[in-house]
């Protein structure tokens, strides 16, 4: 199931014009405004690279293919503002490596998304420039950080978007709005052109409205850059057929992530899930990630550590809006660019990880969060290398998209959102969420976590998965 | 709660952020929701496992050689402001001793 294999073929073949594809996806545009789910898109621009497309005589695998871009993935052409006040106005320099190789193989990118301020966030409420509405029920939250491309993607605007994790910010918003979200392994995609957050989390990611199309995106931008010192030395993932079965294919449900309390409609949708993996043939048991439960706090300190020092380059010197309310010396000018420009969220996990890494405090919560991160990753590793586990699966969030505002007042809540995420991120795994039903209405995503550089396989799985599992079909 | 109006003041400070008077009490009340939830990890017994570093075993060194990076526009169109190769701020005191 690939729209995006079909419109590539048929701009290839001359059947489609990219820049009927252009101007077709201009016009959803304009009629889905309303979701607030774009920062930046230009009609001429997209126009353009459709032009490029229709009059190149080679045809890449994405030629005409519209694929959003999260706003904190730089291009030299659009502005980028991560969502933020301070950037307001600013211009790369540069292209991101993904845009590059998105461009080469003729996408359509000029899509900016909206998103939590410095992808800081798990509703897109964060946003400086106003929340993104969910794509089914406008007073609810699409996920985030990546609300925007996920609300896009659901919207049927763009077949795929590319977003970016640090804790779970695709495939929680790929959840809640009822699409696909693929985090590669850390280092699977280059991270040059990505704006900085958690710079040992960080993982630009795919979504896409099939396993296949976020797929095909994935492979298109994963791959080794010299630009990029933290890449794993590998080509692209690789594109595999989805399995006809999963005999021989042992799947593990770690027993923390199916607490007593998880939302009847999600544990309705995990049921059903499993057993199509049953019924496919896969072997499936209960496993254990013991330190799941410490997951959320484990990454509430390293990616706010990893942010107060990435967030120090914008001070108003060398970017940012620049403001002085008064100042009377240069700390004073950082203080008001950054105490103006930046909104609460963002100021709360900047003062945090500074914090944490402050002296008297360093050992109690850094340290002991990497060793705990050392524990996490140690789960993981012992399921997979000495316990015959192939994949893990489980559900994505603990909740479907909940009611905007009804979190922001706990930023806690908030962040439990991203209990069943954070673990793949901070043991650098890669992981898809794919719808597996809907209760009252709202997606319900099922996650499946696979070993280090195994995106290939997974997609397979998640492929042979979704075959059989209405996503569209009510659970509950 | 864990965390005293003081401490979080000091690292706003620390961390070169401006709070106005009006938002402390609510920074504070937030940082103290986010500390006490993350020193859970304190009852977390320590083991002997590696500290967990994501990405390639070793990092891959680059030719030794200074290339030049084409850029679309150079830095004074992205800075606030810019003279002959440097980063220009606003002529003001000095800075700041803390």
């Amino acid at each position: 199931m690939s729209a995006i294999r079909d419109l590539a073929a048929a701009v290839a073949d001359g059947t489609r014009p990219a820049r009927s594809v252009a101007a077709e996806t201009a016009r959803a545009l304009e009629r889905t405004g309303g979701l607030n789910a774009t920062l930046d898109w230009s009609a001429e621009l997209l126009e353009a690279q459709a032009g490029a497309v229709d009059e190149s005589a080679t045809k890449g695998s994405l030629a005409g293919v519209p694929v959003a871009l999260k706003d904190n993935i730089v291009t030299t052409d659009q502005p980028v503002t991560c969502g933020s006040r301070l950037l307001e106005g600013y211009r790369s320099p540069y292209n991101a490596t993904v845009v590059e190789r998105l461009r080469a193989a003729g996408a359509l990118t000029a899509i900016k998304t909206n998103l939590d301020e410095f992808a800081m966030g798990s509703s897109t409420e964060h946003s400086a420039f106003g929340r993104v509405l969910h794509p089914t029920d406008p007073d609810r939250v699409p996920g985030g950080s990546s609300g925007g491309s996920a609300a896009l993607v659901a919207a049927g605007v763009v077949p795929a978007a590319l977003g970016s994790e640090t804790g779970g910010s695709v495939r929680q918003p790929a959840s809640f709005c009822g699409v696909v979200g693929i985090k590669p392994s850390y280092g699977r995609v280059s991270r040059f052109g990505l704006v900085a957050f958690g710079s040992s989390l960080d993982c630009i990611s795919a979504l896409g409205a099939t396993v296949e199309d976020a797929a095909r995106v994935l492979h298109v931008i994963s791959g080794a850059d010299p630009r990029d010192a933290t890449t794993l030395a590998a080509g692209p993932v690789e594109l595999l057929p989805p399995r006809q079965d999963l005999r021989g294919v042992t799947i593990g449900l770690p027993r923390e992530c199916f607490p007593p309390d998880l939302d009847p409609g999600v544990r309705a949708g995990c049921d059903r899930a499993i057993a199509a993996l049953r019924e496919l043939g896969a072997e499936v048991r209960e496993v254990s990630l013991t330190h799941t439960g410490y997951g959320v706090a484990t990454y509430y300190v390293i990616a706010p550590a990893e942010a107060s020092a990435n967030l120090a380059r914008y001070d108003g010197v060398r970017y940012g809006q620049r403001r002085l309310d008064g100042a009377v010396d240069v700390r004073g000018l950082y203080r008001a660019t950054r105490g103006a420009g930046f909104g609460a969220e963002v100021k709360r996990r900047i003062v945090i990880g500074t914090y944490v890494l402050s002296s008297g405090y360093y050992d109690a919560y850094y340290a002991k969060a990497q060793r705990v991160r050392g524990l996490i990753a140690e789960d993981y590793r012992r399921l997979f290398q000495d316990d015959g586990v192939d994949y893990l699966f489980t559900p994505t969030t603990p909740t479907v998209a909940f009611r905007a505002g009804e979190r922001t007042a706990d930023p806690v809540a908030m962040y439990l959102a991203d209990i069943f995420t954070v673990g793949a991120c901070l043991a650098g795994l890669p992981a898809v969420s794919l719808p597996i039903g809907r209760s009252n209405g709202l997606p319900v995503g099922g996650q499946l976590v696979g070993p280090v550089m195994r995106e290939a396989e997974l997609l397979a799985v998640a492929g042979a998965l979704e075959a059989i599992v209405p996503g569209a079909d009510e659970v509950r | 709660m864990s965390v005293k109006r003081e401490e979080v003041l000091r690292a706003a400070q620390l961390a070169e952020i401006a709070v106005p008077p009006e938002d402390v009490d609510q920074l504070v009340a937030d940082m103290a929701r986010i500390v006490d939830y993350v020193s859970q990890l304190g009852s977390v017994p320590d083991a002997a496992v590696d500290r967990f570093v994501p990405g390639p075993p070793k990092t891959p060194l680059r030719r030794d050689a200074v290339d030049p990076i084409p850029l679309a526009r150079p830095p004074e169109a992205t800075a606030p402001e810019y003279v002959d190769g440097f980063f220009v701020v606003p002529k003001l005191g000095a800075m700041g001793g803390e």
